[in-house]
């Protein structure tokens, strides 16, 4: 086997690039993690500390960013006072239920895509995806009328419902191409090993867990983060942290400490299912893309 | 074990007819190849037989039971894929003991028959590995043993070891042959390589644009062709064909062709009764005799173009006026190219088919 080096040589121009690059990222980190940062150091501050900030220049002071008393009284104030244990579950339910529904209908349906020749299929696959394809809010007056016919405005069923209908049609799209990278003859040996056509079907299934792993990260990302969603169809009901930590802002008060809280509560999990999950999810998203 | 019959069997695939009308009886307990270059229908036909594909037209009787209509699982048979199709996420053991496992079997009888079977193909070590932790040889012993851990009516096998390298290969025709012959069970076997359906089948089917060329053993296949493209096909290297005008002096009739004139034997000569014009001649590298001295007989003439040293034998072309011929011969032969040389023909052992539809007179 040949070695998998990529052989470079030095000129002055990969050098400069080097040097371009490494303050390109630099500046992109800075970018992208300050305000996490600040997100989380305000969470523990009290309201006055947060709002103290260095004259503009004064590069010596920014040791008043650092310089507080940490207080845990906002995170008591969301789960004692506001109830944002019950927010959380329900935004845990919603996203975690129509993950499941989402896999089993489109796992089942990307197999049928992947396997079945039938009258119509590139038209159907087509169809599937193109309702990805329309905005959210121009589809979201029709949904709440439906929802509301339906009775399921302001009820977690009615908020899964409402995401699944938007992250199947992304499962399908998604485990079709794993499925079609799965042998015919590994599911064709099972049926002569004596299994039937759906046994068959779960036994390829752990040759897609890739897929359904990486599905099942992006439709939770997408449930538990969404606000439109959440704040219509589940109003009232189904309240969401997205919604919650919304409805912290008053127009006469604006809880800076606790929305400050709320964004640490509500990024938190995703980080940690995003670690435990992180190698699971590139290989899912190339092996896809990559035949053997 | 059962009997395979075929009756009138057609395999479509919208207009094209893949497989063309079949019949082939298969007694209980014989090793079936279906011989073929690809696209000739025989994967089709294997594919028919184990439930993966309708059958379009035609009926597939096991014994005498219908089997047409019945799904994979219900027809009782083992099957061995071309690229093995072992469960990449499956240890050998649990690869081996799903058809077992799917039958609803209890473990200790599950276990009891993968570790013979592993024993008898030799892979008792490799229980615990993971496919991709095989070697090819091994991969397709495997596969093997995932047929032969139950005991089906019937064995598929489709190009089970096109996959391994030349010397593996050989190894694993004696083995196969030799493991039916222990079980007794009735074979289907496919493949594209004329020397692993020679050399292990009991009837070879040779199939050629989705139709049924020549059911025989392999004995009769090779010795007697029932028309130029077996001929042809089978046998390495390949039969010579040289087209030759039938000639008649007095009562004898002989093939002309610009290097030679030679007489056909009264038997031959009455199959070719009627017959006027030009035939396709055809003779076996191992039917003709080289020497680079005339010979007393009526020879061809003709000259060496190149040769070839197989080890124990030697290929010999010779250039004709207007083709080529391979000579099966001695390694010792001192012939160099560009000399005269002298072919005599066993005709025991030549052909002649019809120049049209390719038809064997003899």
């Amino acid at each position: 086997m040949a070695s998998r080096d990529v052989v470079q040589y030095e000129t002055p121009l990969t050098r400069g690039f080097r040097w371009f690059s490494g303050v390109f990222i630099a500046l992109y980190l800075v970018w992208t993690l300050l305000p996490i940062l600040v997100m989380f150091v305000s969470s523990f501050k009290d309201l006055l500390e947060a709002f103290k900030i260095p004259a503009v220049g004064d590069w010596s002071g920014v040791g008043v960013f650092f310089d507080f008393t940490p207080t845990l009284k906002h995170y008591r104030d969301l789960f004692v006072n506001l109830d944002f244990s019950r927010y959380m579950a329900n935004s845990l339910v919603a996203a975690g239920g129509s993950a499941v529904i989402s896999v089993i209908l489109g796992s089942m349906a990307a197999y049928s895509l992947s396997r079945i020749d039938f009258r119509g299929k590139s038209d159907l696959f087509f169809w599937i995806i193109s309702t990805r394809m329309a905005p959210v809010v121009a589809v979201m007056v029709p949904l709440y009328a439906i929802f509301r016919s339906l009775d399921l405005v302001g009820t977690l069923p009615g908020l899964i419902l409402a995401y699944t209908t938007f992250n199947l049609p992304f499962a399908i799209w998604i485990l079709k191409g794993f499925f079609d990278n799965v042998p015919y003859a590994i599911e064709e040996a099972q049926m002569v090993d004596g299994a039937t056509r759906f046994q068959a079907f779960v036994a390829i299934l752990p040759l897609v867990a890739p897929g359904i792993g990486a599905f099942i990260v992006l439709c939770i990302l997408f449930a538990w983060n969404d606000f439109l969603f959440a704040a219509i169809i589940g109003s009232g009901g189904a309240k969401t942290l997205p919604v919650a930590t919304r409805e912290l802002v008053q127009p006469q008060n604006i809880q800076w400490g606790s929305i400050m809280a709320a964004g640490v509560v509500t990024t938190l999990p995703m980080m940690l299912l995003g670690l435990v999950i992180r190698r699971y999810l590139v290989t899912g998203l190339t092996m896809g893309a990559v035949k053997e | 074990m059962a009997r395979v019959t075929f009756r009138n069997v057609w395999k479509k695939y919208g207009d094209f007819a893949a497989v063309k009308d079949l019949n082939i009886d298969c007694p209980d307990g014989t090793f079936l190849s279906i011989l073929g270059p690809s696209g000739c229908g025989k994967s089709s036909t294997m594919r028919m037989v184990a439930g993966l594909e309708h059958i379009s037209a035609g009926d597939i009787l096991f014994d005498d039971k219908r089997i047409n209509d019945l799904a994979p699982k219900d027809r009782d048979v083992a099957m061995v894929f071309e690229n093995y199709a072992l469960y990449p996420h499956k240890s050998v053991f649990e690869n081996m003991a799903n058809p077992l496992k799917l039958r609803g079997q209890d473990t200790g009888r599950i276990k009891d028959r993968v570790t013979q079977a592993a024993q008898l193909l030799e892979i008792g070590h490799l229980l615990e590995r993971r496919p991709q932790e095989l070697s090819g040889g091994q991969k397709q012993r495997v596969a093997i043993g995932r047929a032969i851990v139950r005991e089906p009516k019937l064995f598929l096998f489709d190009e089970p070891i096109a996959h391994l390298d030349a010397k593996l290969r050989a190894h694993m025709r004696g083995e196969i042959k030799h493991m039916q012959r222990t079980l007794g069970t009735t074979m289907v076997y496919v493949t594209h390589d004329q020397l692993e359906a020679m050399s292990m089948a009991d009837q070879i089917a040779v199939m050629h644009e989705g139709e049924l060329q020549q059911l025989g053993s392999p004995r009769e296949v090779y010795n007697k062709p029932v028309n130029a493209w077996v001929a042809g096909f089978v046998g390495e290297p390949a039969m010579n064909f040289l087209t030759c005008e039938l000639s008649r002096e007095a009562d004898r009739l002989s093939l002309s062709h610009p290097n030679f004139s030679l007489a056909l034997k009264p038997d031959q000569a009455g199959c070719l009764n009627g017959t006027t014009g030009t035939v396709r001649m055809g003779v076996r590298p191992d039917a003709l005799a080289i020497s680079m001295t005339r010979p007393a007989e009526p020879v061809i003439t003709g000259e060496v173009f190149v040769t070839e040293l197989l080890g124990g034998d030697m290929i010999v072309e010779v250039q004709l006026a207007d083709a080529r011929i391979r000579v099966k011969t001695a390694p010792e032969f001192a012939g160099s190219p560009g000399e005269a040389c002298y072919l005599s023909v066993n005709r025991d052992k030549w052909h002649a088919f019809d120049t049209g539809t390719g038809r064997a007179y003899f």
